[in-house]
């Protein structure tokens, strides 16, 4: 690299710490000008504090950015934005009561900026149809799907000529349709002379779209920026989850984990406990459930679902077709209209929470940070809640028993993370996830129902979630996996059902045609 | 008819007072303070305007007074919450605290005594050229302008809709470079300027003089017309001059039938009133649900 040519982002020895956790190590990279770089790296690598350090958004304890060989006061969002560089949230940041037009806006400049709606309207018309995105200026963000709330998002971030745009984890909530849409504005975008850093963590979408891979592990780069057709991509899997770990993983596992080719689950059915699959024992029947209309979720049609014990059903389909109500009718939060819920032959359509978890009902929660724990509160009482809701109402708590047990508990599950007595809100989302494994998966359970559980986790999260599911199936736990993530779906479930607004529309066992759980997902006819 | 010109200027006598205040409610929910200080702030307003015209003679030098306090008031509260981390509702109920006893503190210092104290003169008037309406402040007149003067800032410019995410999405406001505590410290500012007027109203508008604990509730009725207004300035307008409505409605009636209805639910008319409109107001937009689901936003 020449002076005439400095790089669009140039890292020198930035380090973040927050509290005890060293989240950036004094991290060195260069990112050249005008291509897709992709950063991939195990949660707590250090992925999203560079994407917020490059933003502006968090100011590093040491270290110097530099924006095309200009260097960058660090910390200041208005600085980094002033030198082109826009981040994209993993989760959005734009206010869901705002209309499409005012997101916008908001972001578009300094000053008090008035503006008269039509003119808003049509600059917003005019901002849309240079991205090619179809959306109606006037409707309010919370009421858009997902990914045009994304495509939105990369919008404001264009208003203002971003030259350098960072994406965190833009696929993980993506519906694999969504995915290539994405990916093709992304290359848009590249031709127009912006460079992309995309924070990735499926590396069959790194090679699909970027053209260096860099690799953080423990917030140093451990690889990269190397051009991706020259990465290989087994060493790359290694470098990302740590030698050690790589080789546990099977063969099945790894390429679902790489999303190399489509794993069509032909193995799943032998890894398990194939005697008990065939009894017609249950530990989950729906028979004919119904709820009441809900205006966010269809409600479910009519539903009828087994689940046998050592058995793992996924429930495949587009995002926001009923999977939640499922999810809240198991689990007793969902009033039911009509048919019976089954737990182990126990009748629980009446029962609360509280009883069918006393009958062995486990529940992995769709939203990790707001159903699954309580950010708020400490490790120890997150993890205890499992104990004390069994419990009688005025019994005592014994605090420090329950602090000694939870550290057990978490190290038993690899949880990274200081003290037991530490906010949940300040670990990253696979140690967040595994702690809700380590309080909902116990000698107890009988039926699991876990929703998106490696949703936004890299691949050494995932892994760990998969076999923690598969290990509670092989002790004859019966496991019902609600996925978007088709790799993850075909790999470890033994039945497959389809759910289309509100009803169960198909029902496949291995090996999966890809095609035709597709199809079924869209409603297309078969 | 001169009967429904002395109810219009019932009403807008005693809803302008609310209405300066519920702006400042509004700029300040629109930037993610629930500010239930807006009683101790408009009560600080009122007595340093009555005191002020007493010791100074001049009403600008009072008014000025009267703003920069209230706007001390507003800084206080916004350091409370932001800087030393205290929970808004409490730092809020707090500042009402201490402009309540503070104004009935500062009364006794300077008098000697608790009674209430009479100005000389008040709000300028806008005279005979306004007919039945000329006993009105020309705060009165400034009113609806005021009003729209925060439609526009909050509705209808980019600074409207930073301080709306800085309110909302905190994290959306900081990735396009606005800080959302400063902007709290500017929308409490301005409220402070707005409580001081809405005071000022109240104490001088009419009758001049200021007793202890004359706010009687109006603040929180201003909150109050906030949550009607679903945080909506001109909304929020109406609902505090429907509460205003509902007070002078009370009084009339009290004239109308004397002993038959106790004096007491005819003056707890307004405050039914908010409780049924702040009711009304969360079952058509998901009340608390919608509340929750806007601070788990919070970024920190």
């Amino acid at each position: 690299m020449t002076d005439a040519d400095p790089p669009a982002l140039h890292c020198r020895g930035i380090r973040v710490t927050y509290g005890e956790v060293t989240a950036l190590a004094d991290l060195e990279i260069a990112f050249a000008r005008g291509a897709i770089h992709a950063v991939v790296g195990q949660n707590g690598a250090g992925k999203t504090t560079f994407a917020r350090v490059a933003a502006g958004l968090v100011r590093p304890d040491a270290g110097s950015l530099a924006i095309d060989g200009h260097a960058l006061r660090l910390g200041r969002v208005a600085g980094a934005r002033a030198a082109g560089v826009e981040l994209v949230h993993q989760s959005f940041a734009l206010p869901p009561s705002f209309t499409v037009a005012e997101a916008l806006e908001f972001g578009a400049g300094a000053g008090i900026g008035v503006y008269s709606r039509r003119r808003l309207l049509q600059r917003c018309r005019e901002r849309l149809a240079a991205l090619d995105l179809d959306v109606d200026p006037r409707r309010r963000i919370r009421d858009l799907p997902v990914e045009v709330q994304q495509g939105v998002e990369i919008a404001r971030a264009l208003v203002t000529d971003a030259r350098l745009l960072i994406l965190d984890e833009p696929t993980a909530v993506l519906p694999p349709a969504g995915i290539e849409a994405l990916f093709e504005r992304i290359r848009r975008l590249k031709r127009h002379g912006v460079t992309v850093i995309l924070i990735l963590h499926k590396l069959r979408e790194v090679m699909a779209v970027a053209d260096t891979i860099s690799v953080l592990r423990g917030g140093r780069l451990v690889a990269g920026p190397v051009p991706c057709d020259q990465a290989d991509e087994r060493r790359i899997a290694e470098l990302i989850v740590g030698q050690s770990a790589a080789g546990s993983v099977s063969a099945d596992d790894a390429r679902a984990l790489v999303g190399a080719a489509p794993v069509r689950g032909a193995a799943a059915r032998d890894t398990s406990a194939s005697a008990a699959l065939d009894s017609h024992e249950s530990v989950l029947e729906l028979a004919d459930v119904s709820t009441a209309k809900d205006p966010e979720e269809p409600p479910l049609d009519r539903v009828s679902l087994l689940v046998r014990p050592g058995e793992i059903v996924g429930v495949a389909g587009v995002q926001g077709n009923g999977q939640r109500t499922l999810v809240q009718a198991i689990a007793g939060l969902a009033g039911i209209t009509g048919g019976d819920i089954h737990l182990g032959g126990t009748r629980v359509s009446r029962l609360s929470p509280v009883s069918r978890r006393a009958l062995g009902l486990r529940v992995i929660p769709f939203e990790r940070n707001s159903e699954g724990l309580s950010l708020t509160s400490a490790l120890w009482e997150n993890w205890s809640v499992r104990e004390l809701l069994q419990k009688p109402l005025f019994s005592f708590v014994d605090p420090s028993a329950l602090r000694l047990r939870c550290d057990e508990a978490l190290r038993t599950w690899g949880v990274r993370y200081a003290s037991a007595t530490q906010n949940a809100g300040a670990l990253s989302g696979g140690n967040a996830q595994k702690v809700i494994l380590a309080r909902e998966i116990d000698e107890d359970a009988r039926l699991i129902v876990a929703a998106q559980p490696a949703r936004g986790l890299d691949i050494g999260a995932t892994a760990f979630v998969w076999s923690a599911l598969r290990e509670a199936a092989g002790r004859g736990c019966g496991v019902l996996l609600i996925s978007s993530d088709l790799d993850e779906l075909f790999d470890i479930s033994h039945r497959l059902v389809v759910m289309l607004s509100g009803r169960v529309v198909a029902e496949f066992v291995p090996p999966y045609d890809i095609g035709a759980v597709g199809r079924a997902m869209t409603g297309a006819s078969m | 008819m001169t009967e429904f010109h002395e109810f219009m200027v019932a009403i807008l006598r005693s809803g302008t007072p609310l209405v300066y205040v519920t702006m400042a409610g509004v700029i300040a929910q629109r930037a993610g303070v629930w500010h239930l200080g807006l009683e101790g702030v408009m009560i600080v307003g009122a007595c340093a305007t009555i005191l002020g015209i007493v010791l100074t003679g001049s009403f600008a030098a009072a008014i000025v007074i009267a703003c920069v306090l209230c706007v001390a008031a507003s800084v206080l509260l916004w350091f409370v919450i932001e800087k030393l981390g205290a929970n808004p509702i409490i730092a809020g109920l707090g500042l009402t605290g201490l402009g309540i006893g503070g104004t009935a503190l500062a009364v006794q210092a300077l008098f000697g005594s608790l009674a209430a104290v009479t100005a000389p003169f008040g709000v300028p008037r806008l005279g005979a050229a306004f007919g039945p309406y000329g006993a009105l402040s020309i705060f009165v007149l400034m009113m609806p302008f005021v009003v729209w003067g925060m439609w526009v800032l909050l509705c209808r410019t980019r600074f409207g809709l930073r301080l709306a995410a800085a309110g909302e999405h905190p994290l959306a406001a900081r990735s396009v470079g606005t800080d959302p505590a400063r902007v709290r410290l500017i929308a409490l500012a301005a409220g402070g300027v707005l409580c001081a007027i809405g005071g000022a109203e109240l104490a001088a508008g009419g009758l001049t003089i200021f007793a202890q604990n004359m706010t009687a509730g109006r603040g929180f009725m201003s909150f109050a017309a906030v949550i009607f207004g679903a945080g909506h300035p001109i909304a929020a307008a109406f609902a505090a001059m429907f509460f205003s409505l509902v007070g002078v409605a009370g009084i009339r009636l009290q004239l109308l039938f004397g002993a038959s209805i106790p004096h007491d639910v005819l003056l707890s008319l307004p405050y039914l009133a908010t409780i049924l409109g702040v009711w009304i107001s969360g079952r058509m937009r998901g009340g608390a649900k919608a509340a929750t689901e806007a601070s788990e936003l919070r970024d920190y």
